[in-house]
């Protein structure tokens, strides 16, 4: 059993408190008091005393919006040790926010630092709209992000032109804060864009930022699906 | 991929590997004899002048566990973590030793190595065997020493007197302080060196078999292994502190353990069996040893703390890749930016541009010629762009109505950039300067409207739907074409088959030909008709064909 093929997928020794192993799966190296929120069901393996909370009253409160009922899809993971988590194949991006803020599509969050301030927002007019109720998930202060993106994901420089920048609701990932956004709605019979037939909309962004775009309008939240 | 190591040879840890966290096998195994393989941190003098560094079964790691042992594992007899960057500066040389627990030499050696991996990989392998070997009942196998840099030795020096001559080389006031050890010292296991601190309480240093002197109570349980050579004087006292150390191994492993330990057992948290308090030494005969100890400083900061704390177990436990009690690195604050500066968009230029490998971008407006695209496919757009349904024309229709699923096209128009991808699949720019390509229409994802295209039809039994539906695009411009996983493209032979499910594009100039494989027997369960309708593709040499592996 030493097989390159073997050894070599073995972990690196962790370098910073997220990284990523391979395209598609993130490496977190817990420690006590530097707890984590994580999707529930995300976690793939872990190393280590690492315990896991499903559903926290702290996140209760905050997701209350998130989806009605359910409870919040986040658990609380606390310990000492290495947390693997992925989504189902999904590329992973470890963001590691210096002081900043970030809006991430809820079902494109993996895991974040429990420290961040953070807070679960309808985006105004659109929740209507997508099936699943557009929700995001603002993030900031200092400290880790993960995002997931079906495929290699893309950043787009909002403050390029004049124009705005529409985003298939479906594909998108993440977001600067401080941009306005709005929907539009495509009502002429003609136009038929995105997925499903008769509605057509898209965000429009505007202001200076930038916008994370999954080459992939799969917005299923695979995580959810399986319960 | 490992490199082989003789005796004598030496190179540097970072000609190995990059990294500094090492792991440490060894595997030494001899019919019908145990080994004790131990590390000893050497100072500058090459003196153990740290009792710490001396690492083994019953001090499994060092006061900030740079070094650690993890015990039997993956082949190795014994194993070590070795984190070289955390290596305290005093500490100059890592010696790895083995040494006969009992009787025996080692030319009786079966062969063995001593090895180094590193990020999963072995890097380096020192092998030897007993034929290196005569009559000698300790041998130092490798050194990991601090010269300038970080360097790996294969020493393979053995020593007649055991583990005794290997601690005097090392630093000999351990043993010149005691004679005592010549009275257990039938016993030759690992620990006589360490015997004399006993020394007060004679009566106790024989009892343990394999640990004689050091680790008064706990340690002889988890060292059951290694049953004593030796005949102990105080019959007594040794199957007492098997019973109470055996819970030991179960509790306590991840705190480090408090070293240099005062006089008394630390308490330990959860050790059950033995009430800690040293003072009244409660159950088993052999603790008095520890609290005599104390007035000794050498010795005391082996066995006696520790021990309960260290049985064989907890190694296992400890992942290798975790670092307890270590500050979690948090790594660069780089900021969003930087981490997504790899994400970024293309420079802008060319009509057609492949953000990566599942995205691509059309800038519209150099030429005011629209894109006809899959509808839906459009994941953003900047500018004045109008999508409008475009309809695939009557052929398209057909194909709809045939398939129950039509190839409906949308087409942008205007000035400004629009991405298109489709379920994160691969997406290939096509240009086409006057050529043709047939394409399956499953995997048009967008194309230039200056390009004619026709629909065409491949009827064929067995073709799931009936028919297989192609796109021909002929011309100048560009087609996108969209394939699940990295495609293969062949080129055009006699004898070129292809799924006709998987098929994605062929060069126009390729015939197909249906071919059904005729079986006797069909693959019985539902739902599998078996490999029976292929296409096959004639044609001169320098056609193609572009498979992919995924069948629709």
């Amino acid at each position: 059993m030493n097989q390159p093929v073997i050894s070599g997928h073995a972990p690196t020794p962790p370098a910073a408190r997220m990284e990523n192993h391979g395209a598609h799966m993130v490496k977190i190296a817990m420690a006590t008091g530097q707890d984590v929120f994580a999707r529930t069901g995300s976690m793939i393996a872990y190393e280590g005393f690492v315990q896991y909370e499903p559903n926290p009253p702290a996140v209760r409160q905050m997701a209350s919006q998130w989806l009605t009922g359910e409870g919040a899809p986040l658990m609380r993971c606390s310990g000492d040790g290495l947390l693997y988590l992925a989504d189902y194949g999904a590329d992973v991006v470890c963001l590691n926010l210096d002081n900043e803020a970030i809006s991430v599509n809820g079902t494109n969050l993996l895991a974040f630092d429990a420290h961040l301030q953070w807070g679960v927002e309808r985006v105004k007019g659109l929740a209507k709209f997508a099936g699943q109720g557009l929700f995001n998930v603002g993030i900031s202060g200092t400290g880790w992000v993960a995002l997931t993106s079906r495929g290699t994901p893309i950043v787009v420089d909002c403050g390029r032109g004049e124009d705005e920048t529409y985003v298939d609701p479906d594909a998108l990932v993440a977001w600067s804060t401080g941009l306005r956004m709005k929907s539009k709605r495509t009502m002429k019979a003609s136009a038929l864009i995105g997925r499903g037939s008769g509605e057509a909309y898209q965000i429009a962004f505007s202001g200076q930022g930038f916008v994370v775009v999954q080459p992939s309008e799969d917005s299923t939240d695979r995580l959810r699906v399986r319960g | 991929m490992a490199r082989e190591f003789q005796r004598g040879h030496k190179a540097k840890i970072s000609d190995l590997t990059a990294g500094t966290d090492l792991y440490v096998g060894v595997r030494i195994s001899a019919p019908g004899l145990t080994f004790d393989i131990s590390c000893f941190g050497l100072d500058a003098d090459e003196r153990l002048s740290d009792d710490r560094y001396f690492v083994f079964f019953n001090q499994p790691k060092s006061p900030e566990e740079a070094i650690r042992l993890l015990g039997p594992q993956a082949g190795d007899t014994e194993s070590f973590r070795v984190t070289l960057d955390r290596i305290p500066g005093h500490i100059q040389k890592l010696s790895f030793t083995a040494t006969i627990d009992g009787a025996g030499q080692m030319s009786q050696l079966d062969p063995g190595y001593l090895r180094i991996v590193a990020g999963g990989e072995e890097v380096a392998r020192y092998a030897f065997d007993g034929s290196e070997f005569t009559t000698e009942r300790a041998v130092m196998l490798g050194d990991i020493y601090l010269k300038d840099v970080w360097r790996f030795a294969a020493v393979g020096q053995g020593f007649d007197g055991g583990l005794e001559a290997l601690l005097k080389n090392f630093g000999g006031e351990v043993l010149e302080e005691e004679p005592a050890p010549t009275a257990p010292a039938p016993a030759p296991g690992p620990a006589p060196g360490f015997a004399p601190p006993a020394g007060p309480a004679p009566g106790f240093a024989p009892p343990a078999g394999p640990a004689p002197g050091f680790a008064p109570p706990a340690a002889p349980a988890p060292q059951a292994p290694a049953p004593a050579p030796v005949p102990p004087p105080a019959p007594a006292t040794p199957p007492a502190p098997a019973t109470p150390s055996a819970p030991a191994p179960a509790f306590g492993q991840p705190t480090p353990p408090p070293y240099g330990g005062g006089p008394g057992m630390p308490t330990q948290p959860g050790f059950p069996g033995q009430a800690a308090p040293p003072g009244p030494p409660p159950a088993p005969a052999p603790m008095p040893p520890a609290p005599t100890v104390p007035g000794q400083p050498l010795p005391n900061p082996f066995g006696q703390p520790q021990a309960p704390q260290q049985p064989f177990g907890p190694p296992h436990q400890q992942p290798f890749g975790q670092i307890p009690g270590q500050a979690v690195p948090q790594g660069p604050a780089a900021g969003i930016g930087v981490a997504l500066q790899k994400y970024r968009e293309a420079p802008t230029g060319q009509r057609w541009t492949l953000q990566n490998a599942s995205l691509i971008r059309a800038d519209l407006g150099h030429d005011g010629q629209p894109v006809l695209a899959r509808q839906g496919s459009m994941v953003l757009y900047q500018g004045k762009i109008d999508f409008s349904y475009k309809g695939a024309g009557l052929a398209g229709r057909i194909v709809g109505n045939a398939t129950g699923q039509e190839l409906q096209l949308m087409r942008c128009s205007g000035r400004g950039q629009v991405f298109f991808a489709e379920n994160a699949a691969h997406v290939h720019p096509i240009e086409l300067q006057g050529d043709a390509v047939c394409v399956s229409a499953e995997n048009v994802l967008a194309f230039d409207e200056t390009l004619q295209y026709e629909v065409r039809r491949i009827e064929g039994h067995g073709i799931p739907g009936g028919a297989l539906f192609t796109m021909q695009f002929q011309g100048t411009g560009t087609v996108v074409v969209k394939t699940q996983g990295t495609p293969v493209v062949l080129p055009v032979t006699p004898t070129t088959f292809a799924d006709c499910q998987a098929v994605v594009a062929w060069s126009a100039g390729a015939q197909v030909i249906i071919s059904s494989q005729v079986r006797l027997r069909r693959n019985a369960y539902p739902g599998h008709s078996g490999e029976t309708v292929n296409l096959q593709f004639r044609g001169a040499p320098g056609n193609f064909i572009v498979v992919q592996p995924y069948e629709v």
